[in-house]
């Protein structure tokens, strides 16, 4: 051999087989970023929206919170009567909504959708716009109780802490981010517990 | 480029992993709604209970329940602390109620006979034409003056379900029969004829010194197991001296692995052992004054005859243990003497029973604390308990009747007569030759497999009643029943479903025109009627100023009762002790051994089978669960050969089945007992076929020689091997145990000669 020649090595195995390794990882790093790339967005474009909020979607009922609240002045608890009461808020039965409106808005298209609703005895499946992670507990009577009492105000009242002011959207829709952080920053504001368990149990 | 398999499978891997982690970050489809309900009760908040109050009708005594509702579903099931017979304790037939409201084999609808009968194929009608095919098989009989032809079968029924049924079949002049599996009739004539009561009374275990009892298995299934029960938890844990039970009996049964002291007595022999100790009572001077010159009509010699030495071996009970006994029984002050079960069950029952019952004229027992307390008539008017079944002799008469094509219809609710009467009585055979039956029952049972078409009831948890308990609590009382849920198939419509049988029945008295007074649209308006009647007596448990504030107070509390309305015992003169009878038994010695049927702890007499808890309850004694079995005595098992688990024939005069063998120390050599509950024809699919049906080879040539009655404890019966074997499926033994320590057994079987 001639001094300075130089010969291409063959790589040795164990090198050839860390090369082949670090492909493969990068592959499949770049796989599980895509992967989690289309999952957060989905997360955010999706429904219900758990990353950002817009204007709210369309229900099978164009339900006009405006006319029942502002212009007749309807109670939050009169329709989501367990609210007080219960974890869940709970969306009105059909047969409440027909109290008024077996004879109140004949000819009006959203109001005969409803009424066909109630003859075929085929429940409403509203779409979620409020909608919290599995791992999440949220418990709507102890929130009111707690805003109720604090500033002596009935339970109706304590609703657009969170809420925002449904009774002026045409289409309801989130107006807090409903994060984490949001939960804690509240929490701390008025002194709540703050362990884990208190919202993850 | 060239696809290699290996880069194929990449491929597919890779996408099916990537579409599997993509899915499952998502949120479900059904999360994205909320679903409003169509309509919401007042009451109803998501997430947190009611509770209510109702009557469990799954045992011959309606137990009080309160029953957990959450979302209008039925929870769970739990005693009614108010209700008298129970006080909050209840038994596992009542707590697998729910199981009978979910069950999936539950008829959904009317349904009509398709195929031949008894083959099972039915088609679903509607409510109006089932109703109108009935009503029309009941006018065609009126209009040709022959409604004798129609007989109505129900389970004892009281109340102001009872008041329907009798006014029902009293205007249209059919016929009605109350159908019991162990007919109670010997104890009904036995009450009747001792203590001259009408309704059976409530026996005071609960301050009662020393129980004799006879045969009467009252802690298991005996009339109403679980007031025995508290009652037995006072006499035995209760703030008092510990009570003494003493069991005499042929089986060794719940209550007499439960008692101080079994005393084994030849079947049939229970009332001349009564009397025998009689004879010691009244040698000692322990009787109570008075008493024994009118029990045994001025002459006490008469007894003489049935010291303990002279009939011991008629009884079969060592003569010095029935000294002890009878001597200790008197000499407590506060004895009381049951009888019931097996003893009641031979062709000398009633003598059997008359003589047990006398017992307590003995020691005074009767309308004293810690005794026999009689029950007070029903608080208003034309309101009963459950009236008194049917005789053997008249089944008899009517399976006559049918064969010879005199009855034309039968109605059947709530009883089952195809299983619970022997088969060789031929009621089965001769149910072809009646042109319709129709059967009132929620579930596919033996009877109602062979109906012609089916008007299915509400299961109780959907269902108004009130209940007038059989043997009450010693003081008046109704016990009220309201649907705790809505009817489970109410969904179907108006034309589908289960029905209230009151309703039913008034329907049908519509379309005949027939007028039953009852001033009630429907079943439910006249059990409210029937709470304004105990609403005008203004005393009792509730009391309000308006009826709708009493009516919600009933339906809260599970009833009405008032523990001042008592029975005043008055009996003019003490009646004599009856002369002791020998038992017949249906056959000869070719038949070696002697079949004692007894009620399975949580299948009952048959009713429980369908349930897959009750089945899975094992029982008391035996820990065996959803099996029939045969206790037979270890010796004799050795000698034939037989082991745990063998597969023996049991043969009768009239016919035989096949079951698990159960060699026991606590059963007699000459002496089987089978369990009663299992071997439906059908039953849906956790009953049927299962396990074998002892009642089917029951004789029924052996009867009470007065009352009529079925003697079930009369049948003899052969054992046989077939070869096979089964494990037996039970809880005992099947972990190994572990003694104290190397001297000491867990439990020690032992030999006792007095």
């Amino acid at each position: 051999m001639i001094p300075g020649d130089f010969q291409i090595n063959k790589p040795p195995l164990k090198k050839l087989l860390g090369f082949g390794l670090l492909g493969l990882v990068g592959l499949g790093g770049l796989v599980v970023a895509v992967l989690v790339g289309i999952f957060v967005i989905s997360a955010w474009f999706g429904r219900p929206v758990i990353f950002g909020y817009d204007e709210g979607p369309d229900q099978p009922i164009a339900f006009p919170h405006t006319t029942h609240v502002q212009d007749l002045g309807m109670d939050c608890t009169f329709c989501h009567r367990n609210a007080a009461k219960d974890a869940a808020a709970t969306v009105p039965a059909t047969g409440l909504c027909l109290t008024c409106h077996m004879t109140v808005g004949d000819g009006l298209a959203e109001v005969e959708k409803l009424r066909d609703y109630g003859e075929r005895g085929e429940p409403i499946n509203w779409v979620r716009v409020h909608r919290l992670p599995d791992h999440v507990q949220f418990v709507h009577e102890a929130h009111i109780r707690f805003f109720s009492e604090r500033d002596n105000i009935s339970a109706s009242e304590t609703c657009s802490t969170c809420h925002g002011d449904v009774g002026s959207m045409e289409k309801v829709r989130q107006v807090r981010s409903l994060k984490m952080s949001d939960c804690v920053d509240c929490h701390r504001e008025y002194e709540a517990p703050t362990d884990c368990t208190t919202c993850h149990y | 480029m060239a696809l290699t398999r290996r880069q194929f499978l990449t491929l597919a891997g890779g996408s099916a992993t990537g579409a599997i982690i993509f899915a499952a970050c998502g949120v479900p489809e059904e999360e994205q709604y909320v679903q409003g309900p169509l309509q919401m009760p007042e009451d109803m908040v998501s997430g947190l209970s009611n509770w209510y109050a109702t009557l469990c009708r799954s045992c011959a005594t309606s137990e009080g329940l309160v029953v957990r509702v959450m979302e209008g579903r039925a929870k769970k099931i739990e005693g009614n602390v108010d209700y008298p017979i129970n006080r909050g304790k209840h038994s596992a037939r009542c707590e697998a109620g729910l199981q009978a409201l979910y069950h999936p084999d539950r008829i959904r609808g009317p349904l009509v006979r398709t195929g031949e009968r008894g083959t099972g194929q039915y088609e679903e009608i509607s409510w109006t034409d089932a109703i109108g095919r009935l009503t029309y098989q009941l006018e065609q009989l009126r209009d040709v003056r022959n409604q004798s032809a129609a007989v109505l079968i129900t389970e004892p029924t009281g109340a102001h379900m009872g008041a329907v049924v009798d006014r029902f079949v009293a205007r249209y002049r059919g016929r009605h029969m109350t159908y019991e599996a162990l007919e109670q009739t010997n104890l009904r004539r036995a009450v009747k004829q001792v203590f001259n009561e009408d309704r059976l009374p409530d026996f005071d275990i609960d301050n009662a010194g020393y129980v004799l009892s006879f045969g009467s298995d009252f802690l298991n299934t005996w009339v109403s197991p679980v007031r025995y029960g508290r009652g037995y938890g006072n006499f035995r844990q209760g703030d008092r001296e510990r009570g003494t039970l003493v069991q005499a009996e042929s089986r060794f049964s719940m209550t007499a692995a439960n008692a101080d002291e079994w005393l084994y007595v030849r079947p049939g022999q229970e009332g001349l052992l009564a009397l025998s100790m009689a004879h010691v009572i009244v040698a000692d001077g322990l009787a109570r004054p008075g008493s024994v010159e009118e029990l045994t009509g001025g002459d006490p010699s008469i007894l003489d005859q049935y010291a303990p030495e002279l009939v011991e071996a008629r009884t079969g009970a060592p003569a010095v243990k029935v000294r002890r006994i009878a001597h200790d029984f008197a000499a407590a002050g506060n004895g009381l003497a049951i009888g019931g079960g097996s003893a009641g069950a031979h062709s000398n029952g009633l003598s059997n029973l008359t003589a047990i019952y006398s017992l307590n004229h003995l020691v005074g027992a009767f309308g004293r604390d810690g005794g026999v307390i009689p029950n007070p008539g029903p608080p208003v008017e034309g309101l009963w308990g459950p009236p008194e079944a049917a005789t053997y002799d008249e089944w008899q008469e009517l399976i006559a009747e049918m064969k010879q094509g005199e009855v034309q219809v039968l109605m059947v609710r709530g009883a089952n007569p195809m299983y619970g009467l022997p088969n060789a009585s031929g009621f089965r055979d001769a149910s072809y030759d009646v042109p319709f039956i129709f059967s009132f029952s929620g579930f596919m049972d033996d009877t109602t497999a062979m109906s012609d078409l089916i008007l299915p009831e509400h299961n109780y948890l959907e269902d108004w009643g009130s209940d007038i308990p059989t043997a009450g609590p010693g003081h008046q009382m109704v016990g009220f029943q309201q649907p705790v849920v809505r009817p489970f198939f109410e969904g179907r419509g108006e034309h589908l479903g289960t029905r209230n049988f009151g309703d039913i029945l008034m329907t049908i008295a519509q379309g005949l025109e027939l007028d039953l007074e009852l001033e009630a649209d429907t079943f439910k308006d006249f059990l409210q009627n029937g709470a304004r009647q105990l609403f005008a007596l203004d005393r009792g448990s509730v009391r309000a100023g308006a009826f709708q504030e009493f009516w919600h107070g009933v339906l809260q509390r599970g009833g009405w009762w008032d523990v001042n309305a008592k029975a005043m015992p008055a009996l003019a003169e003490l009646p004599a002790l009856p002369e002791p009878q020998e038992p017949e038994f249906d056959t000869d010695d070719r038949f070696r051994f002697n079949l004692i049927p007894f009620a399975s702890t949580s299948l009952g007499e048959g009713p429980g089978a369908y349930l897959p808890w009750l089945q899975a309850t094992p029982d008391p004694v035996t820990t065996a669960t959803w099996q029939t079995w045969v206790e037979i005595n270890l010796e004799v098992a050795k000698d034939m050969d037989i082991s745990e688990g063998d597969v023996v024939r049991v043969t009768s005069a009239n016919g035989s089945l096949e079951a698990l063998a159960y060699p026991h120390p606590g059963v007699s050599p000459d002496v089987v007992s089978i369990p009663i509950g299992q071997g439906h024809t059908a039953g849906g699919r956790y009953a049927d076929g299962r396990g074998a049906n002892v009642l089917s080879i029951i004789s029924p040539s052996v009867k009470d020689s007065e009352t009529g009655a079925l003697a079930w404890a009369a049948t003899r019966v052969n054992i046989e091997k077939t070869g096979e074997w089964i494990r037996l499926p039970k809880f005992e033994n099947t972990v190994p145990y572990r003694p104290a320590d190397e001297h000491r057994e867990v439990i020690q079987l032992t030999r006792f000669d007095s």
